[in-house]
């Protein structure tokens, strides 16, 4: 992960974002919405509910920026509060319980053409109802580290864990997922 | 499980990252050959793993649309109340107090706060807000939309724990319509049943089950035209 130094361009970023530069925010906002985004709907299912979350943490992150102490980069911040909005969101109101088609829908129809055969497409919904099956807490180990491709530190920075747990979550969510995965795997 | 097998199943996965060193990489085999209990369970975790790099990245495509910077603008507490941290939690109470009052009351309320609203200057100008019929908003593209109507009813959502207000073209015409989405009543004039009424806000389609609606969601002003 990046150190936070000085001229680091985010550090002066977030110090315009305190003294109330619009333009700030927006740079922010415009930088990180569509990683949250995409973490976000991946942890709750539901793009609906995931467009109220990403308000919330952009509005939470905003609100907070004076309390930003450069402890972490300012993505590791801002994804600790979308995962805590997202458990939140999920203690509230229950995992979400939606058609995969309608939380991948447009992808699918963008992915059509790049997709070889039925087989994989299949392979990649039963993946993604798996990987949604997860509880909540190996889902976000699977999440940021396969689609957000982050290292043990970042996640453990994120979770607020030692980075032994992330990886003992990790090996739990993987048996759980091969667990998952067999029966769709054995049609193939 | 021996206390070499607790540490060493932390090294599966950085293993077939292929991330660890040789002679880490080395180590790890060695015991993989002798415990049939780690042997197996990296089998198990290895397909997880295989699984698990073609979980890409959602596409922000999946959503309808991602929620505009404006909109997240406008709810920003003013700068006077950002230091106090009881300030905003206190404000969003009394918000949440005023929608329940209005749900109750189903009378006509106004607030002078201007907080988290569209500065006036801005509507009365009509900057920014893309004029829509309420017949146009399944064709519509635009985000920050100014639409009239008539308030075909008022009503309190328990499920959103929200506002709605529910506009229609003639108040003879149940369609087309729009589902109005009020957050914040603060600054808000809430207008009676049959009033004629123009609001700005941000166009979205609600696909939730049962619904499949247009919706103006937030609401961030409304003028009442006629009662």
């Amino acid at each position: 992960m990046a150190r936070v130094v000085p001229d680091d361009p985010e550090k002066v970023l977030v110090q315009a974002a305190r003294r109330g530069d619009e333009e700030a925010f927006r740079e922010i906002y415009r930088t990180y919405r569509e990683p949250v985004w995409s973490v976000v709907l991946s942890l709750v299912g539901d793009p609906l509910q995931a467009q109220d979350i990403l308000q919330n943490v952009f509005f939470k992150a905003f609100r907070g920026l004076p309390r930003f102490r450069f402890r972490s980069a300012l993505f590791t911040w801002i994804y600790r509060i979308a995962r805590n909005e997202c458990r939140n969101h999920l203690r509230k109101h229950g995992p979400s319980v939606v058609p995969l088609e309608d939380i991948l829908g447009s992808r699918y129809e963008a992915d059509t053409a790049s997709v070889a055969d039925d087989g994989s497409r299949n392979r990649r919904d039963a993946l993604t109802g798996a990987v949604m099956q997860l509880p909540f807490k190996m889902r976000e180990v699977v999440v940021l580290k396969y689609q957000e491709d982050l290292s043990y530190d970042e996640m453990s920075r994120i979770l607020g864990c030692p980075s032994g747990t992330v990886a003992s979550r990790l090996n739990r969510a993987l048996t759980e997922l091969e667990t998952l995965m067999r029966p769709s795997e054995g049609t193939r | 499980m021996n206390i070499l097998c607790f540490f060493l199943r932390r090294k599966f996965v950085p293993y077939l990252d292929g991330g660890l060193r040789p002679g880490q990489a080395g180590r790890l085999e060695k015991h993989l050959a002798g415990c049939r209990e780690c042997g197996g369970l990296i089998v198990r975790i290895r397909a997880g793993h295989q699984a698990a790099r073609r979980f890409d990245r959602l596409s922000p495509d999946a959503s309808p649309r991602l929620p505009e910077f404006e909109e997240i603008w406008a709810r920003r507490p003013s700068p006077s109340r950002l230091s106090p941290a009881l300030a905003v939690p206190a404000l969003l109470a009394v918000a949440a107090g005023l929608v329940m009052l209005v749900a109750v009351s189903s009378r006509t309320m106004t607030s002078h706060s201007r907080e988290g609203l569209v500065a006036s200057h801005d509507i009365q100008a009509g900057r920014e807000f893309t004029p829509l019929a309420i017949r146009e908003f399944a064709m519509n593209s635009r985000s920050r939309i100014v639409t009239e109507g008539f308030v075909h009813n008022v009503y309190y959502d328990e499920q959103e724990r929200t506002l709605h207000i529910k506009l229609v073209e003639g108040l003879q015409d149940p369609e087309p319509f729009v589902i109005c989405e009020i957050r914040d009543v603060r600054g808000l004039t809430i207008p009676q049943q049959g009033s004629r009424v123009r609001v700005y806000g941000m166009a979205r389609f609600d696909a939730q089950p049962g619904r499949g609606w247009n919706e103006v969601n937030p609401v961030m002003n409304i003028a009442v035209l006629n009662r």
